[in-house]
């Protein structure tokens, strides 16, 4: 079943936050990319006329997350895109040591003529980010300095 | 009077307000705020609490000090100003902020309203064509990685010597737009490659380039305005609000991370993992240092290169060259940054946070233009309610490190802005009431709305009448160009 997430009001008067919630890791995942895809433009709006690959490793969930998230804002900038997929594959090493993300991005770049383009974020903070689990569904608070 | 805070806040006097150490263990300083009655009942819990956290930071000097338009922000408030021993104390991150030398810049012109009023549509095209703004956006100079590396030493120099800007201009730059100890062998090459196409262009958020008007009723002191340059008469000028972008945002991620692990290395513990730092004088403290002053010379050159950019855009449409059109640099000023500065009691690392320096008459930082008035302060308002010019004074080098107020600072979530009003209802109210818009996100507009803000008046009068700034002119918005 896919994740979902919402943003939220209170939290961060200047900038955005939001809370992801999924199933299992995938959906979360999946979930908290989506937040971050929409916070930048609406990805009806965009096509799928660049694709980029991502493989990242960390030792822990939250820092997965955390890094994979912030290399979304990266490539914004670095690659002057917005996105309009993510296809995500999640997997922990043998000896559980390690995470392991493939990610499979399509998007364009900016054109703000024909995309409905949102906040110019600039950040994943630390302020209040947490990967909590909860009985079987996993749950994520980012904030988004913009 | 009912706080948002449970702590113990003693009155000083009518715009100063006190926190005592006893209040949170491990405070070493007070923590004084700086707001009227009615501000300070107004500020979020955020604001008491990190003034606070900011006061046990190791080397912390005198006191932990928040600025009347503060609000709750990452570490420090937004607001938040703080001054540490260079030999013992700490340097943070998040003491500058993640947009490091967010600032204002100010630029006079001779022509007046009912010269511009008629020209306006097309001058408001002109400038948003020329300075890129919002998601993604590409500045229009190329660089290579040597050049990148050169904007990052030489600030505001790097564009004057390549044709961006006129020498007079640096001058009138805090610091001449070029911050010493800039290294860009501490700069990530992801930084390098959030930034190395950003050179002059606005971003989002609340970041704008806003035309505006100073008439003769809105001058509160002639003499101090006269010497910028500012005679009302309904007078144009122009005020940039933006900083190094993309770039700057990943120094201080960079580093965030970087000082997280030094603390476990030099017993540093903090209230808060947004306020993660180390001791100045440590490899990291230097390194984050050499890095954030590339990230600050970087901002300076954005806004040079902005500049640049309006005055050919008034050239091509008013058909006067830009000096011929008086069209001058009156300051530019840092609100996001640390800085080591000297002051009658000895050499301090000045975190400021959202607060802008404001040095007072007689400072030889100052240009021989302004050592007489003060420093310029440039603090901006809502997009739909207008700016303020104000001057630095002794009192603020007595008492807040030469630090005043930046802005009104918000008093309502971008979510909550955005289901008040749509973006193009607002732009439409607002050319009702005389100011044209140009915005790249529609829904982007809606969250900077003026009822999103604090009332700037209220919070200028409070910093006017605490005597850390003087007023000298207020001035109204005729377009506004976001990102």
């Amino acid at each position: 079943m896919p994740g979902f997430f919402r943003f939220l009001d209170d939290i961060a008067l200047a900038d955005m936050a939001f809370d992801a919630e999924g199933e299992s890791l995938p959906a979360l995942f999946d979930a908290a990319t989506r937040a971050l895809i929409e916070s930048l433009a609406d990805p009806v709006t965009i096509a799928e006329a660049w694709q980029h690959t991502v493989d990242m490793e960390e030792p822990d969930i939250d820092t997965l997350l955390f890094e994979w998230l912030g290399r979304l804002v990266y490539l914004k900038d670095a690659q002057g895109v917005v996105f309009h997929r993510a296809t995500l594959s999640l997997n922990q090493n043998d000896a559980r040591t390690a995470w392991h993300l493939h990610a499979e991005l399509t998007g364009a770049p900016v054109d703000p003529a024909t995309q409905d383009l949102r906040s110019d974020v600039k950040g994943v903070t630390k302020h209040l980010y947490a990967v909590t689990q909860e009985g079987a569904s996993w749950k994520a608070r980012v904030v988004l300095d913009v | 009077m009912k706080l948002n805070t449970d702590m113990q806040v003693v009155k000083i006097n009518d715009y100063l307000w006190e926190i005592p150490p006893s209040e949170k263990p491990g405070m070493l300083v007070p923590a004084r705020i700086y707001a009227s009655a009615a501000i300070l009942g107004a500020m979020d819990r955020g604001v008491f609490d990190q003034v606070t956290n900011v006061a046990c930071l190791p080397g912390i000097h005198r006191y932990a000090l928040c600025m009347p338009d503060g609000h709750w922000g990452y570490g420090f408030p937004i607001g938040g100003v703080a001054a540490f021993n260079p030999e013992d104390g700490v340097i943070s991150p998040g003491g500058v902020g993640y947009d490091i030398n967010c600032g204002m810049r100010l630029i006079r012109t001779d022509l007046s309203l009912s010269e511009v009023q008629p020209k306006l549509e097309l001058l408001m095209t002109e400038l948003f064509r020329r300075v890129p703004a919002g998601v993604g956006s590409r500045g229009f100079v190329n660089l290579s990685r040597r050049d990148f590396r050169d904007v990052m030493r030489q600030g505001a120099g790097w564009c004057i010597a390549n044709g961006y800007g006129w020498e007079e201009d640096l001058e009138r730059i805090e610091e001449r737009g070029c911050l010493e100890g800039a290294d860009p062998t501490h700069v990530t090459d992801y930084a390098v490659e959030r930034g190395i196409n950003q050179l002059g262009t606005l971003g989002s958020g609340n970041h704008y380039l806003e035309i505006q008007v100073l008439s003769d009723k809105s001058i509160y002191d002639r003499a101090t305005a006269a010497a910028m340059g500012l005679t009302g008469r309904d007078q144009v000028v122009l005020m940039v609000h933006c900083g190094s972008r993309g770039f700057g945002h990943q120094v201080a991620s960079d580093y965030l991370k970087v000082f997280e692990k030094a603390m476990r290395r030099y017993g540093i513990f903090v209230k808060d993992q947004q306020l993660a730092c180390a001791p100045f004088r440590s490899p990291e403290g230097q390194e984050y240092f050499g890095a954030m002053n590339c990230a600050a010379n970087t901002a300076f050159a954005n806004r040079q290169v902005i500049t640049h950019r309006i005055r050919e855009a008034f050239e091509a449409v008013f058909g006067e060259s830009a000096s011929r059109l008086g069209m001058q640099l009156i300051y530019d000023v840092a609100h996001n940054i640390a800085k080591v500065e000297r002051y009658r009691d000895g050499e301090w690392l000045v975190h400021r946070k959202g607060a802008t320096r404001a040095f007072g008459p007689g400072s030889p930082e100052l240009p021989a233009c302004y050592r007489g008035i003060g420093q310029p302060v440039i603090c901006g308002g809502s997009m739909e309610t207008g700016s303020y010019l104000l001057v630095g004074t002794d009192r603020a080098m007595q008492d807040t490190f030469g630090s005043t107020m930046h802005g009104s600072g918000r008093t309502m979530s971008r979510a909550q802005a955005k289901r008040t009003v749509r973006g193009e209802q607002l732009m439409r109210d607002m050319k009702q009431h005389g100011i044209l818009v140009k915005a790249v996100s529609m829904s982007g507009l809606a969250e900077e709305a003026g009822f999103a803000y604090k009332n700037i008046s209220d919070v200028v009068e409070t910093v006017d009448y605490a005597g850390i700034t003087k007023k000298v002119a207020e001035l109204k918005p005729i377009g506004n160009i976001k990102g």
